[in-house]
């Protein structure tokens, strides 16, 4: 035990040296004084007023791949990836459910 | 009308919810950083203890408080983020003592679910970024740029939805967190996250470990060298890095806070549920972990946060319990503990319930609380005013004044008291046997009243009476000489200290004596214009026996003068104002400031800062102390001055911070009071009241007094029966280790000495939800009355419970009667001469019924359905007010008639309650659980029976506190013919620990002080850059409106805090002059 017990840390070896052990059943009373800002440097300097970034986190995060993709249509080595569909080689949608039914 | 309230605080929060350490005053400086749920304490380490240096109200309820070293700094800097989303980064100007913001802002996302588990904030080692966890499945960031200035923050999607715990991990390249989660099959695991500042995104961290311990909650990261970290869990701890596994069992606990002991992450102090602080070692080989080791160390109060200080000191901060400062010792003591406790420091939270006595029927209202959980638990008795603890008394008619005086000048205690009457002086003595005798000094006339005494240097004392002044030795009484007033004048005032007596005859002459060995020696004369009422040389410069200045309070102009000494020049003149004549005036000093002291024959007093060396007073101010003519005196306490203020409403006026304040002291009328430390009775005073003279002792000087009853076990509910002068509680034991882990009680104190002095165990699994004491229609008994639920494993929602009748018989609680109940009985209310419960869902009503065999019985009468869960009921005459589980306030009313309960309005907000009280007729007070207070008015004359059955909301205010119960009373004396007297309030308690007093004021002071808020606002700012007005706005899931119809009492009363630029600043702005503000608010300080 007294190998992990002993020597605490110790930042200013006078911190505690003189604390008088008053009883412990008795409550310390010692109040510290209440503060109040009456100064005017309660507010930052305006660039340190922190918001979140507006943009949504989907938004974001759809921007980011379209620009990804946008990147990647730039590069000069499209057999390595799948590039994006030109619209017009599909402009029958998939879903011919929600075409004209051409029976009526 | 109660529409218009006033909210104060009368007791701080003492919940200590974080803490943390580290040089924040200055580079030199170790602190200690204490928060207090709406307030940081802050701490400076000394060689004598923990020095308070600050206290600082935040407008927020503070979810998260980091100290960090930015780059490049010499000292800390705080960060604190509040429950509702807002953040700011404090900086300490040692220089100018100010609080400096450096970074503030709102981290409130619009779309976003609340974690369940609380906020998280913490700061990157590194300082790259704060990362924060507000909402399920968003991670936020905010970007430190390389000079230390935070970025705009952005949100990372965070894949785990139930978070457990986030920390940084310390020596990464990259920013990286350890989460520790649990997935949907409830299985818990750690994952780590690099965070990417430049995709704001996470990537794939260095390692995970899945199907950690099933209760792990806790993360602690490790510092270099060794890094990784230790997970906590209730059976297992785990030391987890990129290229190490240890793991330890441990005996099955909860661990509620760590605290690290060395920089270089070697050893942990881990508290757990018990109140068990344990030490954790990491064993190493350099950088290698070789192993985990726990050791036991001793008991201290549950801990929520514990806090290495520095030389094997440690604070243990308490949410259940008082916090304390500790000492680990090498060796155990005689109970094998390695812990031992140096300081309390005074929690009263949680308050579950709260009770107002007048235990000493004194006409003063105590607050008894049930105070911190599990073996925490405790009453703790709460009273305003300085108490005097009687040590002898005696039955004296008529006394008109009072001396102590020593029987030699060297001596350190009193012998003698003089006590003068109309028309004779007598002079008291302790004897041999510590007795008060009496006994004489013969050179002192004894047949005349003396106006003043003193003890003089060369072991002399003086008399001074109407007719002359006398110097006696105190060692022969002999006379050594005698002044002697003109004939044809007398003397009517007069003052004294050890060289120097002061008189005033008729005809406004002013004469001055000088005190030599065996000679009084007339130095001075002046003539006023006037009569003198009084006067005073009580000396505060530097000579301790000799005044430079005198102090005169005059007839005819009612004024105050400052005559120097010995030339009795008149340095100042300060007309009072009014027709009201000083009374007595008071040369003092506290804390290195001098002031003059005037009380006026109608019970105000006037206090001036007094510059010694020009005698010029300023900043005057007046505070109303009674109604009757005030006798100021000095006293000391241990080692302080303070002064006496004896009237109708007896008051000491003390110091603190530089700031006067009054403290009432609970004795009804004192006419004289003088210090008397004799040997037997060291640091007593001699007290004239009611025909009789006390010696007492005083107790501290402050303004709210706290005892507390350690009970070893939680009590939830307590009640004060007047008639068996008894509490009762509901109260339950935890014992982790027996098979049936609580054990309720109802139990029976002693309302003086605490005992338990009876005791009803309650059924296995059946708790106790309520008791009150209350009679019923012919019976002249009176009953405790207890609710109880029985909470079975198996139920969502107690289908059973009983309704318990006690009787106190000879100390003891004896049961006369029981109803069992189809659901837990939440609250008891005494109605109408019966008994109103509120069931589950249903509001009963029980009348008390005569058997044949002539015992009694609960028959159910009527009830009204129609709740969620009727929680807390109060009752005014037929109505009955309901706080609902989740359906905010109903009003009822009982139809006699008819005998039946129907709905008669109700508020459709959707407000989840805690507490409901009625004000008066009309108006409802409720407070919900999002920390809001508001309250209801009844619309009786409303056109349309919808209009009628609809409780209007009339005032909304954020408190930021939980309050788990209000009660009508008041904890200071209410004296009927004073302005406050006339206020109705409220108590109320917290799970902080706050006792706080809402009282409601006539409209004219309210719009007062609404104006002298929003005044206030401007001047005293939010620190931190946080708004009061947005801080008070009635917030909960579903809106956010301003508040109204509630004043913050706490904001007001600073004023009185405010330097007299501020002041008058203030003054300006709301076009009253700074005196009757002072005087204004000071008055209100007396509400609590």
């Amino acid at each position: 035990m007294d190998s992990v017990l002993g020597n605490w840390p110790s930042y200013d070896p006078h911190n505690f040296s003189q604390l008088r052990t008053s009883d412990p059943s008795r409550s310390s009373k010692m109040a510290p004084a209440t503060y109040h800002s009456i100064h005017n440097r309660d507010v930052p300097p305006a660039d340190q007023v922190i918001n979140t970034e507006h943009k949504n986190i989907l938004l974001r995060e759809i921007y980011r791949r379209a620009e990804e993709k946008i990147d990647l249509i730039a590069l000069p080595s499209p057999s390595q990836l799948t590039p994006k569909r030109a619209a017009s080689d599909n402009l029958i949608p998939e879903h011919g459910s929600k075409q004209p039914r051409v029976s009526t | 009308m109660s529409i218009w309230n006033y909210v104060v605080t009368a007791h701080k929060p003492t919940n200590v919810t974080h803490s943390c350490v580290g040089n924040f005053t200055s580079p030199q400086d170790l602190n200690l950083i204490i928060a207090k749920c709406t307030r940081v304490e802050i701490h400076l380490l000394t060689p004598q203890g923990l020095q308070p240096m600050l206290d600082v109200p935040i407008y927020g309820r503070i979810a998260t408080l980091e100290l960090f070293r930015s780059h490049g700094e010499a000292q800390d800097f705080l960060f604190i983020a509040t429950e509702r989303y807002k953040f700011c980064v404090l900086q300490w100007d040692s220089e100018t003592s100010e609080l400096v913001t450096r970074a503030m802002g709102d981290v409130s996302d619009r779309i976003g679910r609340a974690t369940d588990n609380g906020q998280i904030g913490i700061i990157d080692p590194d300082c790259r970024l704060i990362g924060l966890h507000l909402y399920d499945g968003l991670f936020k960031v905010i970007p430190f740029d390389n000079r230390g200035q935070l970025k705009e923050a952005f949100n990372i999607r965070l894949e785990e939805l139930q978070v457990l715990d986030i920390k940084f991990l310390y020596g990464c390249s990259k920013p990286t967190i350890v989460v520790l989660y649990q997935d949907n099959k409830d299985a818990r695991h750690a994952k780590t996250y690099e965070v990417s500042l430049k995709d704001k995104d996470f990537v794939e961290g260095p390692w995970s470990q899945n199907n950690l311990d099933n209760g792990a909650d806790l993360l602690i990261p490790v510092p270099p060298p060794l890094c990784g970290v230790l997970i906590i869990g209730e059976e297992t701890i785990v030391y987890c890095s990129a290229n190490a596994f240890k793991a330890i069992p441990i005996r099955p606990s909860i661990t509620k806070a760590y605290g690290r002991v060395d920089p270089d992450g070697s050893r942990y102090l881990l508290g757990d549920h018990t109140g068990l602080l344990s030490l954790l070692v990491i064993t190493h080989e350099k950088e290698k972990v070789t192993g985990l080791k726990i050791e036991p160390l001793g008991e201290t109060s549950i801990a929520s946060t514990i806090s290495y200080l520095d030389n094997a000191f440690v604070y243990i901060g308490s949410s259940y319990g008082d916090s304390q400062l500790i000492k680990l010792n090498q060796q155990p003591d005689a109970k094998g503990s390695y812990v031992e406790v140096l300081e309390r420091y005074v929690n009263l939270g949680p308050i579950v319930d709260f009770c107002v006595v007048d235990l000493e029927r004194q006409g003063q209202g105590q607050v008894v609380t049930c105070s911190g959980a599990y073996k925490d638990g405790s009453l703790r008795v709460v009273r305003n005013g300085i108490g005097i603890n009687e040590q002898a008394s005696v039955e004296l008619q008529g006394i008109k004044g009072m001396w102590s005086l020593r029987s030699s000048t060297d001596d350190l205690f009193d012998t003698f008291l003089v006590v003068s009457f109309i028309s004779e002086t007598r002079i008291l003595a302790m004897n041999l046997e510590d007795e008060l005798e009496e006994t004489e000094i013969e050179g002192f006339c004894s047949q005349v009243q003396s106006l003043s005494c003193h003890d003089a240097v060369h072991n002399q004392l003086v008399q001074v009476t109407s007719s002359s002044v006398r110097l006696v030795s105190s060692t022969t009484r002999e006379l050594r000489n005698e002044w002697h007033a003109p004939s044809g004048y007398s003397i009517n005032v007069a003052t004294a200290n050890a060289t120097q007596v002061l008189l005033a005859t008729g005809g406004g002459h002013l004469v001055y004596l000088e005190i030599g060995d065996g000679i009084l020696q007339e130095i001075k004369h002046a003539q006023l214009e006037y009569e003198i009422s009084c006067l005073d040389i009580n000396p505060i410069g530097e000579n301790p026996n000799h005044s430079n200045l005198a102090a005169v309070g005059m007839w005819t102009d009612i004024s105050v003068r400052i005559f120097s000494l010995p030339d009795l020049n008149l340095i100042t003149k300060e007309p009072l104002g009014g027709e009201i004549i000083p009374r007595s005036v008071l040369l003092c000093a506290f804390e290195g400031i001098s002031y003059l002291l005037c009380a006026l024959g109608d019970g105000h007093l006037l206090n001036f800062l007094l510059n010694t060396s020009t005698g010029e007073l300023t900043d005057r101010k007046k505070v109303s102390l009674g109604t009757q003519p005030i006798t100021l005196r000095t006293f000391s306490s241990k080692n302080t001055t303070h002064v006496f203020a004896a009237s109708d409403r007896p008051t000491v006026i003390y110091s603190s911070n530089k700031k006067l304040l009054y403290s009432n002291v609970n004795l009804k009328e004192v006419s004289h009071m003088c210090p008397f430390n004799s040997a037997a009775f060291p640091d007593s005073l001699a007290i004239a009241k009611e025909g009789e003279l006390t010696i007492g002792t005083i107790d501290d000087i402050q303004k709210l007094h706290i005892r507390s009853i350690p009970l070893g076990e939680h009590a939830r509910r307590i009640c004060h029966q007047e008639q068996s002068r008894t509490f009762a509680i509901c109260s339950l034991k935890y014992n982790p280790s027996a098979e049936e882990p609580e054990t309720h009680f109802v139990r029976l104190l002693d309302d003086q000495t605490f005992e338990f002095i009876s005791t009803y165990p309650l059924d296995t699994y059946e708790y106790g939800c309520f008791i009150i004491s209350c009679s019923f229609s012919d019976d002249s008994n009176v009953y405790y009355c207890v609710g109880t639920a029985y909470v079975l494993p198996e139920e969502n929602e107690p289908s059973k419970g009983r309704i318990l009748v006690f009787a106190v018989e000879d100390g003891k609680l004896q049961l006369i009667a029981e109803k069992e109940t189809k659901g837990a009985v939440y609250c008891l209310n005494a109605f109408n001469g019966k008994l109103l419960a509120a069931i589950n869902q249903k509001i009963q009503l029980y009348k008390w019924v005569l058997r044949d065999d002539g015992t009694h019985e609960l028959q159910s009468e009527c009830g009204h359905h129609g709740h969620i869960l009727a929680l807390y009921v109060q009752t005014r005459g037929d109505f009955i007010v309901v706080g609902d589980l989740m359906k905010s306030i109903s009003l009822l009313i009982y139809k006699h008639e008819e005998g039946a309960i129907e709905e008669r309005a109700r508020d459709y907000n959707a407000n989840w309650m805690s507490a409901v009280e009625i004000l008066d007729d009309d108006i409802y007070l409720g407070a919900e659980n999002s920390f809001n207070l508001f309250t209801v008015r009844k619309n009786s004359e409303g056109a349309t029976d919808e209009e009628r059955g609809r409780l209007e909301v009339v005032g909304e205010y954020h408190l930021g506190e939980f309050i788990n119960r209000f009660r009508h009373g008041s904890l200071v004396m209410r004296l009927p013919d004073s302005e406050v007297g006339q206020i109705p309030t409220v108590i109320f308690g917290t799970i902080n620990g706050v006792i706080g007093v809402i009282a409601s004021l006539p409209h004219d002071q309210y719009v007062f002080l609404e104006k002298l808020q929003s005044s206030l606002r401007k001047v005293i700012k939010g620190v931190g850059g946080l708004s009061h007005e947005q801080w008070r706005s009635f917030s909960n899931d579903k809106k956010t409106v301003e508040a109204r119809n509630f004043l913050d009492g706490d904001l007001i009363e600073s004023f009185l805090d405010l330097n007299r630029n501020k002041m008058d600043e203030v003054s300006q702005a709301v076009g009253v002059s700074v005196e009757e503000l002072c005087k204004r608010v000071e008055e209100l300080t007396r509400l609590h």
